[in-house]
């Protein structure tokens, strides 16, 4: 077993299923937990647009309940990153990215602004079509191993093909679009600064998480 | 076995191949939102191929994840184009009202003696028949808080089933019909979709 991300801090056992904390992760872990705080207590921005070559700005205005929902969803966001960072089961990992992918396009969803909803809609597609990768992978390593559990696939004398991680990295890739941040740019001029950037972080997150994954089993 | 499994993953391989290059030629929105839904199917494949207990465990929140998101999708679609309008009002066809009745009970009546899961799939589906054929007045917030109630039921029995195994059948027959009225009332509201008052 190649340790890269240190020996367990924690584990929390229920039965097969199990969730462990190494050093790796609970940075992750902790990093989401800070962003998730600093979402529920600050204050959502007021967005103003400059108009290019003169002194005119234009201030937008933005509802109390759109801010509300969107708030709502970045902590469900955060919580579904954090499930995802401790997780020690590749399917219930598969489907904490997967959330993260439904909430990123939540979190922009309750834009009245049609070009963000335009790009949430094109990037609610990708993230769909990504869980075909993203089960798929896992569905794989289930048929060939016989064992979904990260530290019993970690301990050796399993043959993990390497298409199946090749797949999961890919399904997460699509979810949370992780290196290919420019794909989401247009997303991210929706008003309400410290919601958009979750959307952001959880993807980064999820792929460092997906990267350990794929270099331990 | 193998060889069924190989085969099995040749075919949805293909299968996705094909979704996918359906997906890249297509260009109107709604149309590439329901092409999305072919590799759900296909994703799902992917997971039953495997045939064991487990692969079936793990179909229900793949497929939960895929409606979840074909909702969330349809709706930011809904949105940004603008439908507002109300959907109009049901087909007038004389069969509609009278089968719906009687199809509804014995679906229904074969759903409670099937009882769990499948069950409540089967009287589910009678309701939905029932629903969307005829206008409807009932209170869903009742049926909503059965729901509720009954899923509480279904928990309690997981609670017996781990703390005190020796009640073992009681914990089966709660959970079975508990199941079966959350699955039910949950379906039926499909069947109210198209609108009308209390919904």
């Amino acid at each position: 077993m190649s340790e890269i991300g240190g020996s367990d801090l924690f584990v929390l056992e229920f039965g097969d299923i199990l969730h462990y904390y190494t050093p790796y992760t609970t940075t992750l872990f902790v990093l989401a937990l800070i962003f998730t705080g600093l979402a529920i207590l600050s204050r959502p921005e007021g967005q103003v647009d400059i108009a290019f070559g003169g002194d005119a700005y234009y201030a937008k205005e933005t509802a109390v309940s759109e801010m509300r929902f969107r708030r709502f969803m970045t902590i469900a966001c955060g919580l579904a990153t954090m499930g995802a960072m401790g997780s020690g089961d590749i399917f219930n990992f598969t489907l904490f990215a997967s959330l993260v992918g439904i909430t990123n396009v939540g979190i922009v969803a309750a834009v009245k602004s049609r070009h963000v909803l335009d790009a949430a809609y094109e990037y609610g597609i990708v993230a769909m079509v990504a869980t075909l990768p993203l089960f798929g992978g896992a569905a794989l390593i289930l048929a060939t191993t016989g064992t979904l559990s990260i530290p019993a696939l970690a301990a050796g004398g399993f043959a993990v093909p390497p298409i199946g991680k090749a797949l999961l990295a890919l399904g997460v890739i699509g979810e949370g679009m992780a290196p290919f941040y420019a794909a989401k740019a247009e997303m991210f001029r929706a008003p309400g600064a410290p919601y958009v950037i979750m959307c952001s972080l959880s993807s980064l997150l999820i792929f460092l998480r997906v990267v350990e994954i794929a270099i331990t089993i | 076995m193998i060889a069924d499994y190989s085969i099995g993953l040749l075919v949805a391989f293909a299968s996705a191949g094909v979704a996918f290059f359906a997906l890249m030629r297509e260009t109107d929105g709604l149309h590439r939102l329901l092409l999305t839904d072919l590799i759900e199917v296909v994703t799902l494949a992917f997971i039953a191929l495997v045939g064991t207990d487990l692969a079936e465990a793990l179909i229900l929140p793949g497929l939960v994840v895929g409606v979840s998101e074909l909702i969330a999708l349809s709706e930011i679609y809904r949105v940004k184009e603008g439908y507002v309008r109300p959907p109009a009002a049901g087909l007038q066809i004389e069969v509609m009202e009278s089968a719906p009745g009687i199809l509804a009970a014995i679906l229904v009546v074969y759903g409670i003696v099937l009882s769990g899961f499948s069950g409540g799939a089967v009287a589910g589906l009678g309701v939905i028949f029932y629903f969307l054929s005829r206008s409807h007045s009932e209170r869903f917030e009742l049926i909503e808080t059965a729901s509720g109630y009954s899923w509480v039921l279904w928990i309690v029995a997981f609670f017996v089933f781990m703390l005190l195994p020796e009640y073992w059948f009681f914990a089966v027959m709660l959970a079975g019909s508990a199941i079966l009225v959350k699955v039910m009332a949950k379906m039926s509201l499909i069947g109210t979709m198209r609108g009308g008052p209390d919904v």
